[in-house]
């Protein structure tokens, strides 16, 4: 005689994943993340263009008149002889680009003279509205 | 009869909400930044208002004050920065060149850089600066 009573095994429960140490390698690389980096907020300025971007873009018409700005090494801007406090250096180029809209901008740095007193000077140059600026140096010869 | 207080249900707590925050804030920190090696020596870069934003990848060469100079982050004698930048250039010829140099850096050390670079044939190189909303010094 077979009785109906079935004797089943106890499910096994499934086995249980703790997330504690997940958690915790988690908490670490945030943490190393957030020591270790330095935030910095940089920009850039241009000090040679791409070939192609130059050759892709319109020709461009050639400068009516070129101004030359010597960059003294105290970092005071020269032009024409006479030294141009930087403060006025951006009103003096908007009234030269509005006597010609051409104007090319040639910077000739002094070697003593900061990296600061240079972009400073290519600063003012690119808020007055100077299209072209080139820098120029003075090759000593071999 | 003595009513008893039936026994609160202990409930787990649920950590799931943590492990979201912690998992949100690790991949934010790793996604914002760019690893970058900074260089052996100190460089604070030019102030400008006219910057533009700084594009990613490239070498970077930095100028520290006294016109020592660091490729990636690994400092480089003058005579081998030609050699190493023409390498670089001949791996990737669209080579992108960020000069970083200190603020206080005499141009005598900057300007033969970049002169350098136009040497090699490097087309795209730029000048890092730290943007200002005041108006330049």
């Amino acid at each position: 005689m077979t009785s109906g009573l079935a004797l089943r095994k106890p499910r096994k429960p499934g086995p249980l994943i703790s997330l504690v140490p997940m958690i915790d390698v988690m908490l670490i690389l945030l943490v190393f993340f957030m020591v270790t980096s330095t935030y910095l907020n940089l920009d850039m300025i241009p000090a040679l263009k791409r070939q192609e971007e130059t050759s892709t873009s319109a020709p461009e018409a050639k400068p009516t008149e070129t101004l030359l700005i010597r960059l003294g090494a105290n970092g005071l801007p020269i032009v024409r002889g006479r030294s141009v406090p930087l403060e006025d250096l951006s009103g003096y180029l908007v009234a030269r680009l509005a006597e010609a809209p051409r104007l090319q901008v040639l910077v000739l740095p002094s070697g003593g003279a900061s990296t600061q007193a240079l972009i400073s000077v290519m600063d003012h140059a690119a808020r007055a509205g100077i299209g072209r600026l080139r820098v120029i140096r003075l090759d000593a010869k071999p | 009869m003595k009513l008893t207080r039936p026994a609160r249900n202990t409930q787990s707590e649920t950590i799931i909400a943590l492990i979201d925050v912690v998992f949100f804030l690790l991949v934010f920190f790793m996604l914002i930044g760019r690893m970058d090696a900074t260089a052996p020596f100190d460089v604070d870069p030019p102030v400008a208002v006219s910057g533009q934003d700084m594009p990613a990848g490239g070498e970077t060469l930095s100028v520290s004050r006294a016109g020592e100079v660091a490729l990636n982050g690994v400092a480089i004698g003058t005579d081998a920065i030609a050699e190493s930048l023409a390498a670089a250039l001949s791996r990737d010829p669209m080579l992108r060149l960020r000069i970083n140099a200190h603020r206080d850096a005499d141009l005598r050390h900057v300007l033969p850089l970049i002169g350098l670079t136009e040497t090699l044939g490097i087309r795209d190189v730029v000048l890092v600066v730290t943007p200002s909303r005041d108006s330049a010094p």
